[in-house]
């Protein structure tokens, strides 16, 4: 087993772009995806991202802090997965219903476990 | 409830999980005075103390040091929901009932302390219900309640299922404690009626839960514990008449007797012989279990039942099985033998201040005519008779000596 890091990216996001409707439905649908994974003893931990994104950049040993820019793309959250390799962690991501409601894109990072010497 | 959402705030926080409860409930009841009981009042609660527990959650999120298990999914706001919906499951409810047995029944604790929160966190009953079946006050109860949440908190008992060996042991002390917390029930001297069968149902639910659980082998004693505690409550209703009066096994209507628990009584009993070991609950139900099949009082199989008390002699020679195996002996070997029984043990403290002790051997002497020593008996146990039913009913066979000693 490995853990993999999902990093949700979507054009637009959930909490601004759809109806009050289709928000209660994108979570109904996004909870029964999330408990599944819990109850499979899948996922480590999971969060969506809140507003206030800043970044750290340094330059010529200045480090200097800025707002976030985001593109049309918005880091909507990650998750933190188990999956035996990496085709089981990308199935993982394509059974996210969050496809459904927006334009997304999901990242499948596999984590370096400790090695040993 | 309390067990689930003790889960979910650790042992150290259970004053936290009862609060919760206490509000849910208290709002469940405003609720439905205005707008009436909804359909699933359950379901209702639940959800209630769910948003609650989210609340509390979300507010002290950082304040409070958690029950390790939840504290993490319950921090983000994705997880949060579906791992409450998953602490709220069917199946979770009984696992945490289970581990809220152990946790309650921790060996650390006094007797009196477990029985106490048992019936405050997995029963649900009110301190004042409490107070009523112990026949104490609501004062005491509490501190007792305190004082045990205290000792949880201090000694971070923790909130989980024991395994391997200690899951043994842990489990007789378990049993022990619910064996206590039936007999409270049962047991005729205190409390009133009502709150005292919901005792002994309450006690047969939780070992219910214990033997249908899959983290616990099924052991044999569990189902013996079972049986014994479903064969004598299904006499309950049958042990007073109309004016509440106790009545002997003797004077009881057998139609009375619940007949389709003493039917579950008799299965489970048939389930705990399945192993060589033999615990006193399996001799104490069998016990019961002759009562039970008896047609009536007089084809009791009182020489089977004298072999089963000399079996528990055998494990425990204390003078209460000895006064009960003396009313066995008076059946087959005569009352005089059963006299003489009795007084071998009529120095012991407990058995002095036990009114049934007096009452019985009273019995005995009406049995052999010697109605002077039957009146001298009657008179002590009229003393010692906690009740008043039941020193009404002394009152009487007194009455019937002094008749007949002339």
């Amino acid at each position: 087993m490995k853990d993999f890091l999902l990093i949700l990216k979507t054009e637009g996001s959930v909490w601004t772009d759809l109806s009050p409707e289709q928000l209660q439905k994108h979570m109904e649908h996004g909870m029964a995806y999330i408990g599944n994974l819990m109850k499979e003893g899948k996922l480590k931990s999971a969060s969506p991202v809140d507003k206030g994104s800043r970044i750290v950049t340094e330059s010529n040993g200045i480090m200097k802090d800025g707002p976030f820019n985001e593109s049309k793309e918005v880091i909507a959250g990650y998750f933190l997965i188990v999956a035996k390799d990496i085709d089981e962690a990308i199935e993982m991501a394509k059974a996210n219903p969050i496809f459904k409601d927006i334009p997304t894109k999901i990242e499948v990072h596999p984590m370096m476990p400790v090695r040993g010497n | 409830m309390v067990a689930i959402l003790t889960k979910i705030f650790g042992t150290e926080n259970l004053d936290f999980a009862e609060d919760v409860v206490q509000d849910s409930l208290i709002e469940a009841i405003s609720q439905w005075q205005y707008k009436g009981v909804p359909d699933n009042p359950s379901a209702w609660l639940f959800r209630v103390a769910k948003n609650k527990a989210l609340n509390i959650v979300n507010r002290e999120k950082y304040k409070r040091e958690y029950s390790k298990v939840a504290t993490h999914f319950l921090q983000s706001e994705w997880t949060a929901e579906p791992a409450l919906n998953d602490l709220f499951s069917e199946r979770e409810i009984q696992d945490d009932q289970l581990r809220m047995m152990f946790t309650c029944c921790h060996p650390s604790l006094s007797s009196d302390s477990q029985i106490a929160l048992i019936l405050k966190t997995l029963c649900g009953f009110s301190t004042q219900e409490i107070a009523k079946a112990f026949f104490s006050t609501e004062e005491n109860i509490n501190k007792r309640l305190v004082r045990a949440r205290r000792k949880i908190k201090a000694e971070r008992i923790s909130f989980e299922v024991p395994h391997g060996k200690d899951l043994e042991k842990r489990l007789n002390t378990v049993l022990e404690s619910i064996y206590l917390l039936f007999n409270e029930g049962y047991s005729a001297s205190i409390g009133a009626d009502l709150i005292r069968y919901e005792i002994c149902e309450e006690a047969i639910r939780l070992t219910e839960i214990i033997s249908q659980h899959t983290a616990i082998q099924h052991q044999s004693n569990i189902f013996a514990l079972l049986a014994l505690m479903q064969l004598n409550a299904s006499r309950f209703k049958a042990r007073q008449d109309s004016n509440g009066n106790i009545l002997t096994l003797e004077k009881q209507n057998r139609s009375f007797w619940n007949y389709s628990l003493m039917e579950s009584g008799f299965s489970n009993l048939a389930k705990s012989s399945s192993s060589d070991s033999i615990s006193i609950y399996h001799i104490l139900a069998s016990i019961s279990a002759y009562h039970c099949s008896a047609a009536d009082y007089t084809s009791t199989d009182w020489e089977s039942i004298l072999s089963l008390y000399d079996k528990l002699l055998q494990i425990d020679n204390s003078p209460i099985i000895m006064f009960n195996r003396a009313i066995a002996l008076s059946k087959v070997r005569g009352a005089d033998k059963a006299i003489a029984e009795l007084e071998q043990i009529e120095t012991v403290a407990s058995i002095k201040s036990y009114h049934l002790f007096y009452s019985t051997k009273a019995e005995f002497y009406i049995e052999l005519n010697q109605f002077s020593n039957a009146i001298k008996a009657i008179e002590t146990a009229i003393e010692l008779a906690p009740l008043q039913t039941e020193k009404l009913l002394l009152q009487e066979k007194l009455k019937f000596c002094r008749e007949n000693i002339f």
